[in-house]
């Protein structure tokens, strides 16, 4: 799945057909999912430029005539204007982890964990998509854009791998007050993360840091004269009794969270951690709430 | 062989590897197990972490145990490890095999064989030289090399005798003959005999003596006896050990000629006890049928009783001029013969009319002068085809015209007339006494007693053949008791009364001795040597050692009373032997044997010829091998942590003791047929023909009558399919369609006998010649004939045409005929049952019982049925719409059949002749 820089036509159009072949799972999983949140009042709660019915408040000096609602003016002998609801489209941008160490499942049953996080970001990009809001991907390859078509493109971006063990975070090119998720296993250099986060919230973005997590990397259940390797194979570890090293491996793991915990309190992100063991929904759901209420 | 601690190895040396285990200890424990790879995206977590146990992860010291066990199993079970290792035999120079072969040892033979065989082995290593000597066939001593008699082992067979006084002194003879030294190895065979001491004395002489005593106890088989109506039945053993069971097999030949078992009885010897008795009761003809009695599984002429005479009941008519007269009963002429034949035949008395069809072995005619024709030419045919016609003369006789002037075929000689009297008031001479029998008389060997006189006779007229014809005379030389041949049967006339009127004759013991001579009656025990006096017997069939039959073709005849009294040998076989139309069995042990089992003096070693076989381990102790190592793995993958999911679990338990299995000589199990999983629904089946367009044809038909059921009416039909006759399980279709073939093949008994169960059980076959074109005309086509030769052996009840109000006809749809491809062939239903008469005003009888089994016709319903796979129709029926009209009217049939076979007479019930009258518009 890497673009090579000038692709022979019939392997474009092979690989093209790959990615094509990938594209419509994982939409249909993704439209799935996202058609099982029903979408509630999605305005902004404070009057403005919407199609809504917001409320009807007295005409004041300065108001156009043609604001004037005479159905409600004619009732009494004041002059009503209908206001309608602010509803202003936000842009919200995405940064799904694609690092070797996502491509990993402890069990045959359980999804790979880039599988769930393409999964949740699409849905959450098509419900955005639907309540209005322009969706786009951190970085240059797709600044946010509204409408469906949108979606398609998403949907292809996110299938692109990478070869690396860690991705770095992408926070080039985001539109300042804009939202942010996020989705990634945070294995990776802390500190990266930490620049990506700090200079996002320096350019008042807010959002969600989204953990997902393969069952296995919680629980540890390794015994035995174990070597260690990470996807790509760039590190490894020996240890002769893997099962003496749970407690410590448990320990670093709460620390890494503990360290993602405050980095949020810091830039007034949320965490949310999810495992591939887990329902998908639930984590849309958590995910839609988490972004609505980052908003306000 | 090497023997260590009992166990012996084949290859002892391999178990000096036995002491490299403990290095395989220090290297197995010096190496820890090889590392895991594993993927694990939070290495990074990893990173750094120190191992609290600077020590490697040892392997365990029971995995470290259990590889050596496996090991150890591995070396010692390669070394060849053999239970009970074969007794060396030691000794060198020539051996002698001494053999009883006597038909004692014939039930264990073959083991006897198979030792023998491993003893000649055993001395063709050692290059010791063999003789074998036979004492109950003993040939002069030939030292050869082993594999010399090897080859000749299978030719030795057991003779049906013990050895003989004669046989031990020429064995004796041989034995000395023999030059220099040996040892020998004598197989006894479990009994006892006289002469054995000598034997052993001659043997210790020259060599070492072993013997090998057979294990079993022997098992024989007294004479049978007639003994109160049932057949008494006695077996003997050598040793009383635990209680036993035998079962006595009595075989003979069945109406056809076949030799089969007839009855069985079984014999239980108490704990202890050496004999067993049981009674068997048999209808006279079975029991007349029966050639020989055996022991069950025992192969040996001791444990055979062949059957004679003694057995037979012979059925006698017997016919006298008077009738009955109560109060004269001793004066009866019949009252002397049947006090002599009654504890031996069975009498029969009446009209020679009602009792010659009967076939009985003899007749008597007592002063019977003059038959009716009829009767006559009857009687004369019956004897030519073999029977025995007994005549005694008497007044009637005497006075009549019988056989005066010419030959009567049913009179031996011609009469004089009158006859004459002797001895009496009125008359000279004292009355005459029997002259003793001539050598070629049957009689022969009698004695005759004084006190026996003759006052009167019939005489008969003195001619050339005369002498030829008299096999009893009396003193003064007059034929008291002549016999002719007739045809393959004999005429005898005792010229005197069958009561005491004429001669004490009837009065003696003699008369009951003559009869039984003139085989009229059979000795119900086994004559003694007197009574066999003067008679020589051949033999018809003699036995061999292990009881079966055996050629008799050239063995001389044996003289009476050494059938009786010397012991079975070279030249008295165990048989059934003949003379003059009596046979007598000669069996191996007689009514008052005993079978002592042998003893063996002290100085003599004895073993037994079932010494514990050897079993090699070596099996055992690889298998057990095997299985530590299967453990080894999973205690491997339980250690490094890879023994994660059940899953894995299974798998190597699976490859663990798959691979291993004990070795068992448990025969593999017969597959049972797997059950048709057809029980749930209703399948609608056609016999297979063998011929494939047929069955295609047959398979597209019920497909399409499936389908008409199914959108029409509440059955629900699955696939249907075909059946082979032979193999599946009829019981779960309720319809067969049987189309004929010119070609199919008869069904086996075991079919016919399956399809009569399926048809008593309520299941129907449609029958289809295919043929109603040829056949409209009532000529019988190719088909039809068929149809009989396959339903000859069915069940099938008297049929007729399918009367107009057969149920058939109502059950579903309406219909009046029945066609398929064709429409003018007539169906064949089981007939209703005579008497059911139309009731006035009604349009059907009142016809409530039963479904009819078959239905047969030839109107190739299945061709008008018949729809392919996409659902239509696959040949065309008739022309245009009349053709149409015929295939509906086809699959009305098929739906108005099945519904007659799934409901029944249901439709015949009154309740719904109301409605149906009303449809009918009457």
């Amino acid at each position: 799945m890497t673009q090579t820089a000038a692709p022979a036509p019939t392997a474009l159009r092979h690989s093209a057909e790959v990615e094509a072949g990938a594209l419509p799972p994982l939409l249909v999983r993704a439209e799935q999912l996202a058609g099982s949140v029903l979408l509630g009042d999605h305005g902004r709660r404070r009057a403005g430029l919407g199609d809504d019915f917001w409320q009807y408040r007295p005409a004041q000096p300065g108001d156009s005539r043609r604001l004037i609602d005479h159905r409600r003016s004619a009732r009494g002998d004041q002059q009503y204007v209908r206001e309608r609801e602010w509803e202003i489209a936000q842009s919200v941008h995405l940064w799904v982890d694609q690092g070797a160490s996502m491509r990993f499942g402890s069990r045959p049953d359980l999804p790979q964990k880039i599988a769930r996080a393409r999964l949740l970001a699409l849905a959450t990009s098509i419900l955005m998509i639907r309540a209005g809001e322009r969706v786009g991907l951190t970085g240059t390859t797709l600044p946010p854009r509204r409408g469906n078509t949108q979606v398609l493109r998403l949907a292809e971006t996110l299938c692109h791998d990478t070869e690396a063990d860690y991705a770095l975070p992408e926070h080039r090119a985001m539109i300042p007050h804009a939202r942010a998720v996020f989705l990634s296993d945070f294995l990776g250099p802390f500190d990266e993360l930490k620049l990506a986060l700090t200079k996002a919230a320096d350019r008042g973005i807010r959002g969600v840091l989204f953990q997902v997590l393969d069952p296995a990397e919680e629980s540890f259940p390794f015994r035995g004269r174990t070597i260690f390797e990470s996807t790509a194979g760039s590190l490894r570890h020996e240890t002769l009794k893997a099962s003496g090293l749970r407690d410590r491996y448990l320990e670093r793991l709460a620390e890494r969270r503990d360290e993602l915990e405050a980095l949020c309190r810091l830039t007034g992100w949320r965490l949310g951690l999810h495992h591939t063991g887990d329902s998908a929904q639930a984590a849309l759901l958590w995910l839609f709430r988490a972004l609505d209420g980052t908003g306000r | 062989m090497t023997t260590l601690f009992g166990i012996g190895f084949t290859a002892p040396w391999l178990l000096a590897t036995l002491a490299a285990l403990p290095l395989l200890w220090l290297i197995l424990r010096a190496v820890p197990p090889a590392p895991l790879r594993r993927i694990f995206p939070g290495v990074t977590l990893l990173l750094g972490l120190k191992d609290d146990e600077t020590l490697s992860d040892r392997t365990p010291w029971w995995l470290l145990l259990l590889r050596m066990l496996a090991v150890a199993a591995l070396i010692i079970g390669l070394a060849g490890p053999v239970l009970n290792p074969a007794r060396d035999q030691s000794g060198s120079g020539p051996l002698l095999v001494v053999l009883d072969a006597s038909w004692a040892g014939a039930a264990a033979w073959e083991e006897t064989r198979d030792r023998l065989e491993a003893e000649l082995s055993e001395a063709g290593r050692a290059n010791r030289p063999v003789a074998v000597l036979r004492l109950t066939a003993p040939e002069p001593l030939n030292f050869m090399a082993a594999s010399d008699w090897r080859s000749r082992i299978a030719g030795l067979t057991p003779q049906p005798w013990q050895p003989t006084e004669a046989q031990i002194g020429e064995a004796l003879d041989q034995i000395a003959a023999a030059s220099g030294g040996f040892d020998s190895l004598w197989f006894d065979d479990g009994l006892d005999y006289a002469a054995r001491p000598s034997v052993i004395e001659v043997l210790q002489d020259r060599g070492d003596l072993l013997v090998i005593q057979t294990r079993s106890s022997t098992l024989g088989l007294k004479p049978a006896r007639f003994d109160d109506g049932s057949i008494a039945l006695s077996a003997l053993r050598s040793r009383g050990a635990a209680a036993q069971e035998a079962t006595v097999i009595a075989r003979g030949p069945d109406p056809g000629g076949t030799l089969r078992s007839l009855a069985t009885a079984t014999l239980t010897f108490a704990e202890g006890a050496t004999g067993a008795e049981a009674q068997l009761t048999l209808p006279p003809e079975l029991r007349s049928r029966i050639t020989r009695f055996e022991i069950g599984g025992t192969r040996s002429a001791g444990a055979v009783a062949l059957t004679d005479d003694s057995l037979r009941r012979r059925e006698i008519a017997l016919i006298s001029s008077q009738a009955g007269n109560e109060g004269l009963a001793l004066l009866s002429p019949l009252h002397y013969l049947r006090q002599a034949l009654e504890p031996t035949a069975d009498l029969y008395e009446g009209t020679l009319a009602s009792l010659l069809p009967a076939n009985p072995d003899a007749v008597i005619l007592a002063d019977v002068a003059s038959l009716p024709p009829a009767e006559e030419t009857a009687l004369i045919e019956w004897v030519t085809d073999g029977g025995l016609l007994l005549r005694f003369a008497g007044p009637r006789l005497a006075a009549s015209d019988l056989a005066r002037d010419a030959d009567h075929p049913l009179m031996p000689v011609r009469l004089r007339s009158g006859g004459r009297s002797i001895g009496g008031a009125m008359s000279w001479g004292e009355p005459k006494q029997l002259a003793a029998f001539a050598e070629d008389s049957p009689f022969f060997g009698l004695t005759v007693p004084d006190e026996v006189t003759v006052t009167s006779q019939v005489v008969a007229q003195p001619g050339p053949d005369l002498a030829n014809t008299m096999i009893a005379a009396l003193g003064d030389g007059t034929p008291l008791v002549t016999r002719k041949p007739l045809g393959k049967g004999k005429v005898v006339l005792f010229h005197v009364t069958a009561n005491a009127e004429w001669s004490s004759l009837p009065l003696s013991g003699l008369f009951v001795g003559m009869l039984e001579r003139l085989s009229v009656s059979s000795a119900a025990r086994t004559p003694s040597a007197e009574e066999l006096e003067g008679t020589t017997w051949t033999p018809i069939s003699v036995l061999d050692g292990l009881g079966r039959h055996a050629d008799a073709g050239r063995l001389s005849g044996i003289a009476g009373p050494d059938l009786i009294a010397t012991p079975p040998g070279p030249d008295m076989r165990p048989g059934v032997y003949e003379s003059g139309g009596r046979t007598l069995a000669r069996n191996v042990l007689t009514g008052d044997s005993v079978l002592s089992p042998s003893v063996w003096p002290a100085n003599v070693a004895v073993t037994g010829s079932a010494a514990a076989p050897e079993r090699a381990l070596g099996g055992l102790l690889l298998s057990l091998a095997l299985l530590l190592l299967a453990a080894d793995i999973l205690a491997s993958l339980l250690l490094s942590g890879r023994l994660t999911s059940s899953r894995a679990t299974l798998t190597a338990l699976i490859l663990g003791f798959g691979t291993v299995s004990l070795p068992t000589d448990a025969p593999a199990q017969v597959r049972p047929p797997p059950p048709p999983a057809l029980a749930a629904e209703m399948v609608l089946a056609h016999v297979l023909t063998g011929d494939a367009q047929i069955d295609a044809l047959a398979q597209a038909g019920l497909t399409g009558l499936s389908n008409t059921l199914y959108f029409r009416t509440s059955v629900e039909p699955a696939s249907p399919t075909g059946v082979d006759l032979e193999r599946d399980e009829l019981a779960f279709y309720p319809l067969l369609y049987w189309p004929i073939t010119l070609s199919q093949p008869r069904p086996s008994a075991e079919a016919y006998a399956k399809l009569n169960a399926y048809l008593q059980a309520g299941g129907m076959i449609l029958f289809d010649t295919r043929d109603a074109d040829l056949a409209s005309s009532g000529a019988t086509t190719p088909n039809a004939r068929k149809l009989q030769q396959l339903a000859r052996a069915l069940d099938i009840p008297p049929l007729e045409p399918v009367p107009e109000d057969h149920v058939l006809t109502r059950t579903f749809y309406l219909l009046q005929d029945f066609p398929g491809r064709h429409s003018r062939g007539t169906l064949w239903v089981e007939a209703a049952a005579t008497g059911t008469e139309q009731i006035e005003g009604l349009p059907f009888r009142n016809l409530n019982d039963g479904v009819t089994p078959v239905v047969i016709g030839g109107n190739d319903w299945a061709s008008a049925w018949a729809v392919d796979a996409g659902g239509r129709q696959m040949y065309p029926i008739g022309r245009g719409f009349a053709g149409e009209r015929q295939r509906e009217l086809a699959f009305r049939f098929g739906v108005n059949l099945v519904m007659h076979v799934l409901t029944g007479n249901y439709k015949s019930d009154q309740v719904h002749v109301p409605a149906l009258l009303d449809r009918l518009g009457q």
